[in-house]
């Protein structure tokens, strides 16, 4: 059954795009790309199935779905990292089966991931060599190339650099560049927008905008809805692994787009989740929808309270003797909910490492629940009730080879002894109490936390966290990176349900919006300072936060 | 008959592996079947043969009982053959040192647990090393072995230290035998060297093997092993377990000195461990973590060891040969398990060449690595773009 047939662009004429000439190598009739009936199985997971569609030279084609819809199989199909299981691609009409990417780059296909893929201790110029066959690689022709592509698209790079010294807009610019070296006739965009600030999104996007100008086809793989509006042609949404509709841009709501995306109408969706696609951002929808323990009244009261959570003059330094972490006075008072926003790099890391004892500070102090834990061990904090939701899941978070029951009770096996061995049964019984009550879906609690989708391990995280007796805090990195809309559905309701139990919260992500929807007030990390506050109830709260994380004064 | 069943590939693995040996042998002058039967004879011909590879099992147990305690924390423990020196060095040292009317219920257990505190005491160098320095492991316990065994050399030719009495000048650098009272008792089969090291052995194994596996301990020397940071995020005494258990594996190597000098011929004498350090890593590695695997590969390597000095002895086959054979073998049936593991591994996970790290495209590594998981881990959030939707459709 072709399910595809109604919703699937057909093939685009090439004079369809909206905008430019198309002037790339191999123009014909045929479409730049065309994935016709494309499957893709991972043993039992469907991740594409019977996927048509077409990209056109000169236009951005967005795909769009939530994770696990197939964005990234299909993006690794057409560069050549994941064989199809059946249908065809079709690259200007000839048929295209990439064995690797370096195939797939010879075929004028580029890539630019959603990692950077750069290394960071050489040049710029010798990461862009990097690959070139050849003992001796051609430095004046990359040059050459280099002003070219300044003149046609304003990519300005500095060959002599080192790639660990550049921002990471500068270091998106570098990959941008590499991707276009080649002359390639199709660029492959993975979220690639994921890392970068206000600023350089805009920058980006226009630099996208330039390189379909000029013929080239460009995939933009993406979930920000603004994006797609911005400068997409025509978009394509997964759900599923199925093309579940798409069109012109120009004929497609966002409300429709996100419809799709998710499956269900906007308005059943929680105010933080249609804030993070973008849907309804605080100026579009008037004041942020406040969850229940949000009014002034409160906030009110609550600033009379001692804080739970107190950091004063915290300086952390980095590996190489950098203030990570400059001087930060900050307090979160009991119900409240503190967010930190800012680029990437500002020292938020940091400072979470420093409250949650994961690092020692060099100076300053934090005490927490009226006690001083600047240098306690993670043991004494969870005792006075920090719960901690650390950033990197994998790294810090869990032990992914050890069972969901194991991760969830590591931290308080004393509770589950009998004589002198392990009580499993009675660990079990509680972690599928917690499981349940957390709605952590898993094959059985003693299946190892590796075999969980992201979301439920970052509930298993959350369900660990806040589960703690007494929980007087929490502290919360990025705590929806990485998830679908279900899990940050969830997530957000559990920290929004914590501060109603009275525990100070403290939540840093990158995504403002969701700060903004989630938070009492937002403090802005910039170079290891924090700037601010914010009160969430100021109608201006986007713009100053915006303003805030690019350093130029509130 | 499958020819790809695991168990085929093994049999014939070593066949091969025999094969190759066959024709050293005949090279060094022993037909296929005498050096065959020399071979058979010295693992289980006798109750001779069979006592003293038990003996051999037993020391290899041991240490690989340790190896596998260190290496639930990720400690890789290369010092066995210092360990066991150090440990025999403790315990020649107080075995000489008792009184001749202590009874044997207080000389032996004195003499084993300062074999372990001695071990123990020589891994604690490494152990601190790696805890508070963060210097691996591998590399100080490797190169504490050369100075265990000196350590052992001096103390058998000073006479100020452990070497007996010098009366002639044929007197042999090595101690002076241990007491009556602290010799391992014999468990008695007619004409057979096996003492009850093997039952301490593996007791200890089985003793490990629980606690590893059942008690709070175990599990959080696992967490530990498996990822530090988030053992100690979760509140673990992560610094205290790794030392505690690489400590161990020397109690254990130590121990494994101490039964040396403990059975005939109860001196301490140059080559006394004559590379059980090195076979109980080897025992350690191929059990992959497993104390029954251990049990089993010890077991193995202790009839093969036992049986390649019959096949010197018998046969006339050089020293070196036997040497062959015994590492052919291992590589054989190793090998053959490391394939089939690897094939399964495979196919369970074919048509996912996404995953494999050697497919993926290369990461910078500032940004944290793809974590391994369901494709849904691959994605990242949703994340809002700086413009609001207002800006985006003007």
């Amino acid at each position: 059954m072709r399910t595809t047939a109604r919703t699937a662009p057909a093939a685009v004429p090439a004079d369809t795009a909206p905008s430019g000439t198309p002037k790339a190598p191999g123009t014909g009739d045929a479409p730049a790309l065309s994935l016709r009936a494309v499957r893709r199985t991972f043993g039992p997971t469907v991740a594409l199935d019977d996927v048509t569609l077409d990209v056109a030279h000169g236009e951005v084609h967005c795909i769009l779905g939530e994770n696990g819809a197939g964005k990234s199989t299909l993006c690794n199909i057409v560069f050549g990292t994941v064989p199809v299981s059946s249908g065809d691609v079709l690259l200007d009409g000839a048929p295209f089966a990439p064995a690797s990417p370096a195939d797939a780059i010879g075929r004028g296909v580029s890539m630019v991931h959603q990692h950077f893929s750069l290394v960071p201790t050489l040049t710029v110029e010798e990461n862009l060599l990097l690959g070139r066959s050849g003992l001796r690689p051609d430095r004046r022709a990359l040059r050459e190339r280099l002003a070219e592509l300044r003149a046609d698209f304003g990519l300005v790079v500095d060959p002599s650099a080192r790639v660990d010294r550049l921002s990471v807009g500068e270091r998106q610019q570098v990959e941008i560049v590499k991707a276009l070296l080649p002359h390639p006739a199709l660029v492959l965009l993975d979220e690639p927008t994921g890392v970068l600030g206000p600023a350089e999104i805009d920058g980006f996007l226009s630099t996208v905008r330039r390189i379909a100008d000029s013929g080239t086809a460009v995939v933009l793989i993406t979930h920000k809805l603004a994006e797609v509006m911005r400068v997409g042609d025509r978009a394509t949404v997964l759900r599923g692994g199925r093309v579940v509709g798409g069109g012109r841009i120009a004929d497609l709501t966002p409300e429709r787009l996100v419809t799709l995306m998710v499956g269900r109408e906007i308005g059943g969706l929680d105010a933080v989740l249609a804030a993070t696609l973008g849907v309804t951002g605080p100026d579009v929808a008037g004041p942020p929808a406040h969850g229940p323990t949000t009014t002034r009244a409160r906030a009110r009261a609550r600033a009379e309270e001692p804080a739970i959570l107190e950091v004063r003059g915290l300086t952390v330094l980095g590996p190489e003797g950098a203030r990570r972490v400059d001087g930060v006075d900050l307090a979160v008072a009991p119900g409240e909910i503190v967010g930190i926003a800012g680029v990437e790099g500002n020292g938020q890391s940091e400072l979470v490492a420093a409250v949650s004892g994961s690092l020692a500070p060099e100076a300053g102090s934090i005490h927490l629940a009226g006690e001083t834990v600047t240098r306690a061990s993670p043991a004494r904090r969870a005792a006075l009730g920090l719960g901690v939701v650390p950033e990197d899941r994998h790294h810090e978070a869990v032990v992914p080879g050890l069972s969901v029951a194991e991760n969830l009770l590591l931290g308080r096996l004393r509770e589950h002894r009998r004589f002198l061995l392990l009580d499993r049964r009675s660990m079990r019984t509680r972690a599928d109490e917690l499981a349940e009550r957390f709605d952590v879906r898993t094959a059985g609690t003693d299946a190892p936390l590796s075999s969980l989708s992201g979301g439920n391990q970052q509930k298993a995280v959350l369900a660990r966290e806040l589960s703690l007796d007494p929980l007087t805090c929490v502290v919360a990195a990025h705590p929806t990176r990485g998830l679908d809309l279900g899990a940050v559905d969830d997530v957000v309701t559990r920290l929004r349900e914590a501060a109603h139990r009275g525990v100070g919260v403290l939540v840093v992500s990158s995504e403002l919006p969701e700060l903004l929807a989630l938070c009492d007030r937002i403090l802005v990390a910039y170079r290891g300072r924090l700037l601010g506050p914010v009160p969430c109830t100021d109608p201006d709260a986007r713009d100053r936060v915006a303003r805030l994380m690019m350093g130029t004064a509130a | 008959m499958n020819l790809r069943h695991p168990l085929s590939v093994a049999v014939l693995a070593a066949a091969a592996a025999l094969a190759v040996s066959a024709v050293l042998a005949a090279l060094a002058g022993a037909t296929p079947v005498e050096a065959g039967t020399a071979l058979w004879e010295g693992m289980v011909g006798t109750p001779y043969a069979v006592g003293s590879s038990l003996g051999v099992m037993a020391i290899l147990l041991l240490v690989a009982t340790g190896f596998i305690v260190a290496l639930r924390a990720n400690l890789v423990n290369v010092g066995g053959e210092g360990q066991i020196c150090l440990g025999a060095v403790a315990a020649t040292a107080v075995g000489t040192a008792l009184p001749e009317s202590v009874p044997a219920a207080l000389a032996l257990p004195a003499v084993l647990i300062a074999a372990a505190a001695g071990g123990a005491a020589w891994a604690s160098i490494a152990a601190w090393l790696a805890v508070s320095r963060g210097v691996s492991e591998v590399i100080t316990t490797l190169l504490l072995n050369f100075v265990g065994v000196a350590v052992l050399l001096l103390a058998i030719h000073e006479e100020a230290l452990l070497r007996q009495e010098v009366t002639s000048s044929e007197t042999l650098p090595q101690s002076a035998p241990l007491p009556d009272a602290a010799h391992l008792p014999l468990l008695g089969v007619e004409g057979s060297p096996a003492t009850v090291a093997i039952l301490l052995s593996l007791a200890l194994a089985g003793v490990v093997a629980v606690v590893l596996a059942r008690t709070a301990t175990g599990l959080r020397l696992r967490a530990v092993g498996l990822s530090r940071p988030a053992a100690h995020r979760l509140g673990l005494p992560v610094d205290r377990l790794r030392f505690t258990s690489l400590t161990s594996a020397g109690a254990f190597a130590g121990l494994a000195g101490g039964v040396l000098v403990a059975t005939a011929p109860f001196v301490l004498a140059e080559g006394l461990s004559s590379g059980y350090g090195f076979s109980g890593l080897v025992v350690g590695l191929l059990s992959r973590g497993s104390l029954a695997a251990a049990v089993l590969v010890a077991g193995a390597l202790g009839f093969l060891v036992s049986g390649g000095i019959n096949l010197q002895l018998a046969a006339g086959v050089p020293a070196a040969v036997t040497q062959i054979t015994e590492s052919l073998l291992v590589l054989a049936i190793a090998g053959s398990a490391a394939w089939t593991v690897t094939r399964a591994r495979r196919g369970r996970t074919r048509g996912r060449t996404v995953r494999s790290p050697f497919r993926r495209p290369p990461v910078d590594v500032s940004a944290p690595p793809d974590p391994p998981g369901r494709p849904a881990a691959h994605e990242p959030a949703p994340q809002p773009v700086g413009t609001t939707l207002e800006e985006a459709r003007s």
